[in-house]
């Protein structure tokens, strides 16, 4: 029996796709031809072609009224027709493809067909590994906030190049671009955030409720990670009340304005002063008692123990608290080799990924490894948030790389007995005299925690294409 | 799959009084918005019509399915309607139409419905099912040409 493969599409992906798949499966049942018919819709690919399928096919029919890629049918007699010719006179269709079949037997060579076949199916594989669920909410939001992360972390190493503490001399420059990087493109990162899952899940209603559950993750010192509870539990709620909410007629158009917006963003943002806020400024206490604590411990240990926090939750409450204490730590007026380990800890997450992004370049999107490219900057800067991005789009993966990563700078940098007299300014700060002890040491603990990160997240990520495929 | 869920009583007509395209168009819409599952009527209209415009739904055979994705649409579902005397709709064939589907989606459906929606258009190809619901009097009686096998 002869082996047709055929492909339906038509622009709005509804309905005639599936009549016109119907049709040719009906027309070929009739004709005692075996074939198989992939429809690509509204909801995507079904019934796809499989390389099996490519192998034993001999003809193609391409009923098709949308661009459809035919380069994995390479080799193969096709047949392109429209969605209706499918629908009206199926039949004249399968008789023209087994008509090729005929004519291409009877040509004398045959091509290498095999291993293009596979080749070109890998490909396609790649290009058409569709994002879903949860993950696909978490990419958008990821999407819209790198050029956030970048710009305003960009201003904010510009302003450094002024001198570490130019910022605060007010009315200046140094001042004003901190203002913007730091005040207000850093402010919008997590809102932004929060608000593209919510988006992505619920539409338009989901944005308010979104952005504001973001922002107020923001202010409760909850950082990313409580922005992206927030856009979850925004964006569900949204769809959900979406469901639930059953309005008379006339009154349907408030929907999408009035109703949705305001009762969602009113659960939303209660839940997160009551619910997420309580709880984080409880952990913010626990923590700073537990490391001043700490404070008469091994080096070595309290490093680790720094390094870990630093880029656990990188502007999360976890970092604020060994941030804070590294800080406290400068207070006595003294070079401190706790704010050393932790600066080092604090650059190494970004400088990692970036590292990691050449590295490994095909287990990065496109986006990610442009952010690479600004993370290196970041890094440098002290600007640990440039790692944000990357952890946001895979946590489970990159959260544990970067903590590994700034555990063994900070680590090493206590070890070294390495010192550092100011709170921040990443590499802007090394030229300064006096600023850092044991200058060449420092720089190797932060190479040394970079390469760990790099490595570790080039091994644990999976390829692009392959994490998509199996979900 | 339960069909049920993408029809509803209150969105059948089996006494569509239009006579042209247009017309039918406007009785169907009327009853999708009368039953709360659109926000906006000239939009949706203006959605049904761009489609339309690519080459007519009319699939031949005395079936309509006309059908726009766009988001006055609150929920996806089928709006059904029989004209007894047939309308000219520039079907393929071009012979009149008896049975219309109007399918509406939103901007976003999640898959169970529009895989209910193929799962309906699949089935207007089969004679038997067409013969069914060009005898349908009920709600009922069109649900059930669907579900049977």
């Amino acid at each position: 029996m002869a082996k047709i493969v055929a492909v339906t599409s038509c622009p709005t992906g509804i309905a005639h796709t599936y009549m016109a798949a119907e049709a040719l499966e009906m027309a070929a049942k009739e004709m005692r031809v075996d074939i198989k018919v992939e429809t690509q819709g509204s909801v995507g690919v079904r019934n796809e072609i499989t390389v099996e399928d490519l192998r034993q096919a001999q003809a193609v029919i391409l009923a098709c009224d949308t661009k459809v890629s035919e380069d994995r049918f390479k080799g193969l007699p096709i047949v392109r027709a429209s969605v209706k010719d499918a629908i009206s006179n199926p039949k004249s269709l399968i008789s023209e493809a087994l008509n090729m079949v005929k004519l291409e037997s009877e040509k004398p060579e045959k091509t290498e067909r095999k291993d293009y076949v596979d080749q070109v199916f890998e490909a396609k594989k790649q290009k058409s590994s569709n994002l879903t669920g949860a993950y696909k909410h978490l990419m958008t939001g990821v999407s819209y906030m790198i050029p956030f992360v970048v710009a305003g972390g960009l201003l904010i190493a510009i302003s450094f190049a002024f001198g570490i503490n130019a910022f605060k001399e007010e009315g200046s420059f140094a001042a004003a671009l901190m203002d913007i990087g730091s005040g207000n493109a850093f402010f919008l990162m997590v809102p932004i955030l929060a608000g593209f899952i919510a988006f992505s899940i619920a539409d338009r209603p989901g944005l308010v409720p979104g952005m504001v559950g973001g922002l107020l993750a923001n202010k409760l010192g909850a950082g990313f990670l409580g922005g992206i509870l927030a856009g979850f539990a925004a964006g569900y709620l949204v769809a959900w009340l979406k469901k639930v909410i059953k309005l008379p007629k006339t009154m349907e158009g408030l929907m999408p304005v009035l109703i949705l917006p305001v009762i969602s963003t009113f659960i939303i943002g209660l839940g997160m002063i009551y619910v997420v806020g309580k709880p984080v400024a409880a952990i913010n206490t626990a923590i700073s008692q537990w490391l001043t604590g700490m404070s008469d411990s091994s080096a070595l240990v309290l490093g680790i123990v720094l390094g870990l926090m630093m880029s656990f939750d990188m502007g999360g409450p976890i970092n604020k608290a060994a941030y804070t204490f590294a800080v406290s730590t400068l207070a006595t007026g003294q070079p401190s080799m706790v704010m050393a380990a932790v600066m080092a800890a604090g650059m190494t997450p970004p400088l990692g990924l970036a590292l990691a992004t050449f590295m490994a370049k095909d287990k990065f999107t496109p986006d990610e490894r442009e952010a690479g490219k600004a993370a290196i900057f970041l890094g440098m800067s002290f600007i640990t948030e440039g790692a944000i991005p990357f952890a946001a789009a895979d946590p489970f993966r990159v959260i544990p790389s970067i903590m590994v990563g700034s555990a063994v700078t900070s680590a090493l940098s206590m070890l070294f007995k390495c010192t550092l007299a100011v709170p921040h300014g990443g590499i802007f700060v090394l030229p300064i005299p006096n600023a850092v002890g044991n200058l060449l040491l420092y720089l190797i603990s932060i190479v040394a925690g970079t390469i760990v990160t790099a490595f570790m997240v080039s091994a644990l990520k999976t390829k692009k294409e392959v994490v998509a495929v199996a979900q | 799959m339960d069909v049920r869920t993408l029809f509803s009583p209150s969105r059948m007509s089996f006494d569509l009084q239009g006579q042209t395209k247009e017309s039918i168009l406007d009785e169907l819409i009327e009853l999708l918005y009368n039953d709360g599952k659109l926000t906006d009527k000239e939009r949706f209209k203006k959605a049904v019509l761009k489609r339309e415009e690519e080459f007519s739904t009319g699939i031949g055979m005395g079936i309509a399915i006309p059908h726009g994705k766009d988001s006055s649409v609150t929920e996806p579902c089928v709006t059904f309607g029989l004209s007894k005397k047939g309308v000219d709709f520039a079907s393929m064939d071009n012979q009149p139409a008896y049975l219309f589907f109007l399918i509406s989606v939103p901007e976003s459906a999640d898959n169970t419905h529009l895989d209910l929606l193929s799962f309906i258009s699949r089935k207007l190809i089969h004679e038997e099912v067409r013969n069914k619901l060009l005898n349908a009097k009920s709600y009922e009686d069109v649900v059930s040409a669907f579900e049977e096998k």
